[in-house]
Formats: structure tokens, C-alpha cells, sequence
């Protein structure tokens, strides 16, 4: 689930590791009151400082998504029916976006991507 | 007390090639604070001043609320430091030393220091003598965290070990933070290690701090642009600039410092262009920060 977590890249670790959660919970991975590791073992773990972790945490909890009960650790809360489909939306759009952006800095033209998509998919999307 | 160490106007002197001047630091309660800088740069002598070991010429130096040197007896107990070089007899076993060790913390916790000669595979019948580098250090690590220290002061703990055993001591060093709140003051030269676990960072070179961030504010205020036709002179500017230098394309390359999105807008009042604005990682942005103060450094000389 942290897999490849990195901390070269200017997006903040805690921004990275609130965004893994997210994605396991919109794919379901992490079903309702799943746990997440404790703030401990993930930083022991990634190697990285426990207090992003708990950022990550804190930032997750105020969004909603999971709840920390005292003593007993951070869980995945009940979601609204729909959250999880607009989650993986909100996913489907950040991968588009970062899609588009690499294939204008390297120069590569509207038609060209979609014959590369199609060629991909093995189906045409007009 | 909101640090575990304050450091303030500091001046130190060895005879006439070194000196450590006008040194400032301050490292808050419960942060994993890194000290950077090339080999020969000081970190190891403001170690040794921090804790109490050599005396400075002037300046002020507290440490867990204690000016130091005066207070060092009382100080050090709550100290773990891990010196860069082993320093332990050859001749005594793990469980000798750990013994040894022991027997000078009253908050040492045997518990932890069990649980880590498991986690950490040493043999307890082995001679310190024998061990390998990587033991060695992982040897050294355990014994600072377990007397139980309210600060750990490492000096390049993981220089020249590999990647498995670094990843053991840096999980171990993590662990304990999270379960104790403890200030880590942690030197080295390795950029990348340092640039996960650290929430501050100090880059020094040749004795003399070049800054003190937030490591947030130092990755994310470090930039490199990519500027056309800005006049020679600029005055003004709401961000620092590093390094300005011709490229081999068009335009100039320069490295800021303090940068904030939206500071492009004080090209256009220029009549200059941002052609594009690059991400610096810690390893860079040391690099170029250590580029720009020797520059500096060698126009006034």
C-alpha cells in the first residue's frame, strides 16, 4: 500500500501517505473499520519521521475517512455510499492530469496520445 | 522549554586553520534535527562543544534547559550520544558492555535493550573486537537508546554501512521517538537519509552556519529558474537569490532561496520571463546552497 513512497518528489510525505490511504480505502482494500498501522510501526517502517505520519492521520481524520479512538489506534470510519465511486473519480482525474502534463512537457500531441490509448485498450474511443 | 538545545553567537578556536563563528542554532523539543554538511565542515567539534566536551571562546550554549559546560555532569545522563568513531573495548563482550553500560543510567530500561540485541541479532558472547562495522554501530545505537535519554546527539551514525543495516538503526532510532517524545540531533553528509526522517535541518560549511529551516520550507522555498531577459542588477527581489549564471540555451539559470508560488510576478515588473520553474530535492538544493556561500565566501576574501 506504501510502496514507493518518496521523498525526493516536492510533494510532501504526509500529502503522499494521506493520498495511499485514500486510494486503498476508494478501491476497498481497506474496507470499513479496517486499522491502520499504528503511527510506530509505519514510521518505523517507511523510515520516516512519526510526526508526518501522524499529519497524515490528522488530515485523513478531518476529511473524514478515518476516525482515531483513544488507546486503541486510527480506523477506517463508514463512508456514505457513493465516496468510494467519487474517490476513485477524484484518482481517475489526478492520473489524467498528470498524463496530460508529462505528454506536453515531452512534446507529445493531442492525436498521438489518444492513437497510443486506443492501441492500449485495443478499442477506439470515437 | 521549547528546546532541547539552544546555541547562541557561539565562537570557538583551535589554532589558526579552524574556527567555528557566529554560530546559531536551535533545535526544538521533540524534533529529528539534521546537521549537514561536507566532511571538515564542524559538525563533529559543535557536537563536542555541545556537550560540554570542549569549552568555547564566547557565546552561549543550553542544552535541556543547562548551560553547558558548566552543567555536563548533570546533562550528559540525559544524553545518548553515539560518537562518530566506536569507542568501546575490544576486549569485553555485548553483554559486557551492555552490563558495563548500564550501571552509569538509572533510567536504563533492560527491557529495551534485550528487545534490541534480538531485533538487532547481536550475540551476547561476542567481543566488541569481533564484531563487524555494522554490529559495531548497531552496538552503539542500542546502548543510547537504552539509557532512556531525553536527547540523542548522533554523530554520522550510519556513514559507511549498508543499506540493511542503516534500515535497522534508522527503524530503531524512529521507534523510539515515537514512543518517547525525544529530540534527535542527527549529522551527516548523506542528503537522502536524512531528507525522510528530519523535520529541521542546519547545513553547515567551513564553520559557519549557512541556514536553518524547517525542512518543508527549505525543499519547498529552493527552486531553479529559468529566466530571460532580466537586467543585470535586481533590487527588490521577495525571494534570495542563489546562484544566477548563463546557460547553454537561452535565458540564465537561477537558483532561489525563499521561494513562494507566485513570485513569478515580480519578473513581469521586470519585463523579464519565467521560462520555467524547476523542484530541487534536499541533495541539490545543499548542493547549490553550499555552491552560492562559497562563491560569496571567496568574493570577499
Amino acid at each position: 500500500m506504501f510502496h514507493g513512497i518518496d521523498a525526493r518528489s516536492p510533494i510532501p510525505l504526509y500529502v503522499q501517505i494521506a493520498e495511499r490511504v485514500r486510494l486503498a480505502i476508494a478501491t476497498g482494500t481497506l474496507g470499513s473499520a479496517a486499522p491502520l498501522p499504528s503511527v510506530r510501526q509505519l514510521a518505523a517502517e517507511l523510515r520516516v519521521n512519526p510526526a508526518t505520519v501522524m499529519q497524515a492521520y490528522r488530515d485523513l481524520e478531518a476529511e473524514g475517512f478515518v476516525e482515531t479512538r483513544h488507546g486503541a489506534g486510527t480506523f477506517v470510519r463508514e463512508l456514505a455510499p457513493g465516496r468510494r465511486a467519487r474517490e476513485r473519480s477524484q484518482h481517475a482525474i489526478g492520473l489524467v492530469r498528470k498524463l496530460l502534463a508529462e505528454a506536453r512537457r515531452s512534446g507529445v500531441s493531442l492525436p498521438e496520445l489518444q492513437r497510443a490509448l486506443e492501441a492500449e485498450l485495443g478499442v477506439k474511443t470515437t | 522549554m521549547n528546546n532541547a538545545i539552544d546555541i547562541e553567537r557561539l565562537h570557538y578556536r583551535v589554532g589558526k586553520a579552524f574556527e567555528i563563528k557566529d554560530l546559531d542554532l536551535h533545535i526544538p523539543t521533540g524534533s529529528i534535527y539534521g546537521f549537514l554538511g561536507p566532511n571538515g565542515s564542524g559538525k563533529t567539534t559543535t557536537i563536542r562543544l555541545i556537550l560540554g566536551l570542549l569549552r568555547p571562546l564566547s557565546g552561549r550554549i543550553t542544552v535541556l534547559g543547562d548551560p553547558m559546560p558548566e552543567q555536563h555532569a548533570r546533562v550528559l545522563g540525559r544524553i545518548g550520544y553515539v560518537p562518530e568513531q566506536p569507542h568501546l573495548d575490544g576486549t569485553l563482550t555485548v553483554r559486557e558492555l551492555i552490563d558495563f553500560q548500564s550501571a552509569f543510567y538509572p533510567r536504563w530500561d533492560r527491557t529495551r535493550a534485550d528487545e534490541l540485541v534480538q531485533r538487532f541479532e547481536l550475540d551476547g558472547d561476542q567481543l566488541f573486537g569481533r564484531l563487524s562495522k555494522g554490529q559495531k554501530a548497531k552496538l552503539m545505537i542500542l546502548l543510547a537508546l537504552a539509557q532512556c535519554g531525553d536527547l540523542l546527539v548522533l554523530d554520522e551514525p550510519t556513514d559507511g554501512l549498508d543499506p540493511v543495516v542503516r534500515r535497522d538503526i534508522l527503524s530503531a532510532l524512529l521507534t523510539y521517538v515515537s514512543e518517547r517524545r525525544a529530540t534527535i540531533f542527527i549529522s551527516s553528509h548523506l542528503v537522502h537519509e536524512l531528507e525522510r526522517v528530519c523535520d529541521w535541518v542546519a547545513v553547515m560549511d567551513n564553520g559557519r552556519l549557512i541556514t536553518e529551516a524547517p525542512m518543508e520550507k527549505l525543499k519547498h522555498g529552493t527552486k531553479r529558474l529559468i529566466v530571460t531577459g532580466a537586467p543585470g542588477e535586481i533590487s527588490n527581489a521577495p525571494f534570495r537569490v542563489l546562484i544566477r549564471e548563463a546557460t547553454n540555451g537561452a535565458g540564465e539559470n537561477w537558483v532561489v532561496g525563499d521561494w513562494e508560488p507566485g513570485m513569478t510576478s515580480f519578473f513581469d515588473g521586470l519585463g523579464a520571463t519565467v521560462r520555467d520553474v524547476i523542484d530541487l530535492d534536499l541533495e541539490d538544493g545543499f548542493v547549490e546552497l553550499l555552491r552560492s556561500f562559497r562563491t560569496k565566501a571567496g568574493g570577499r576574501a
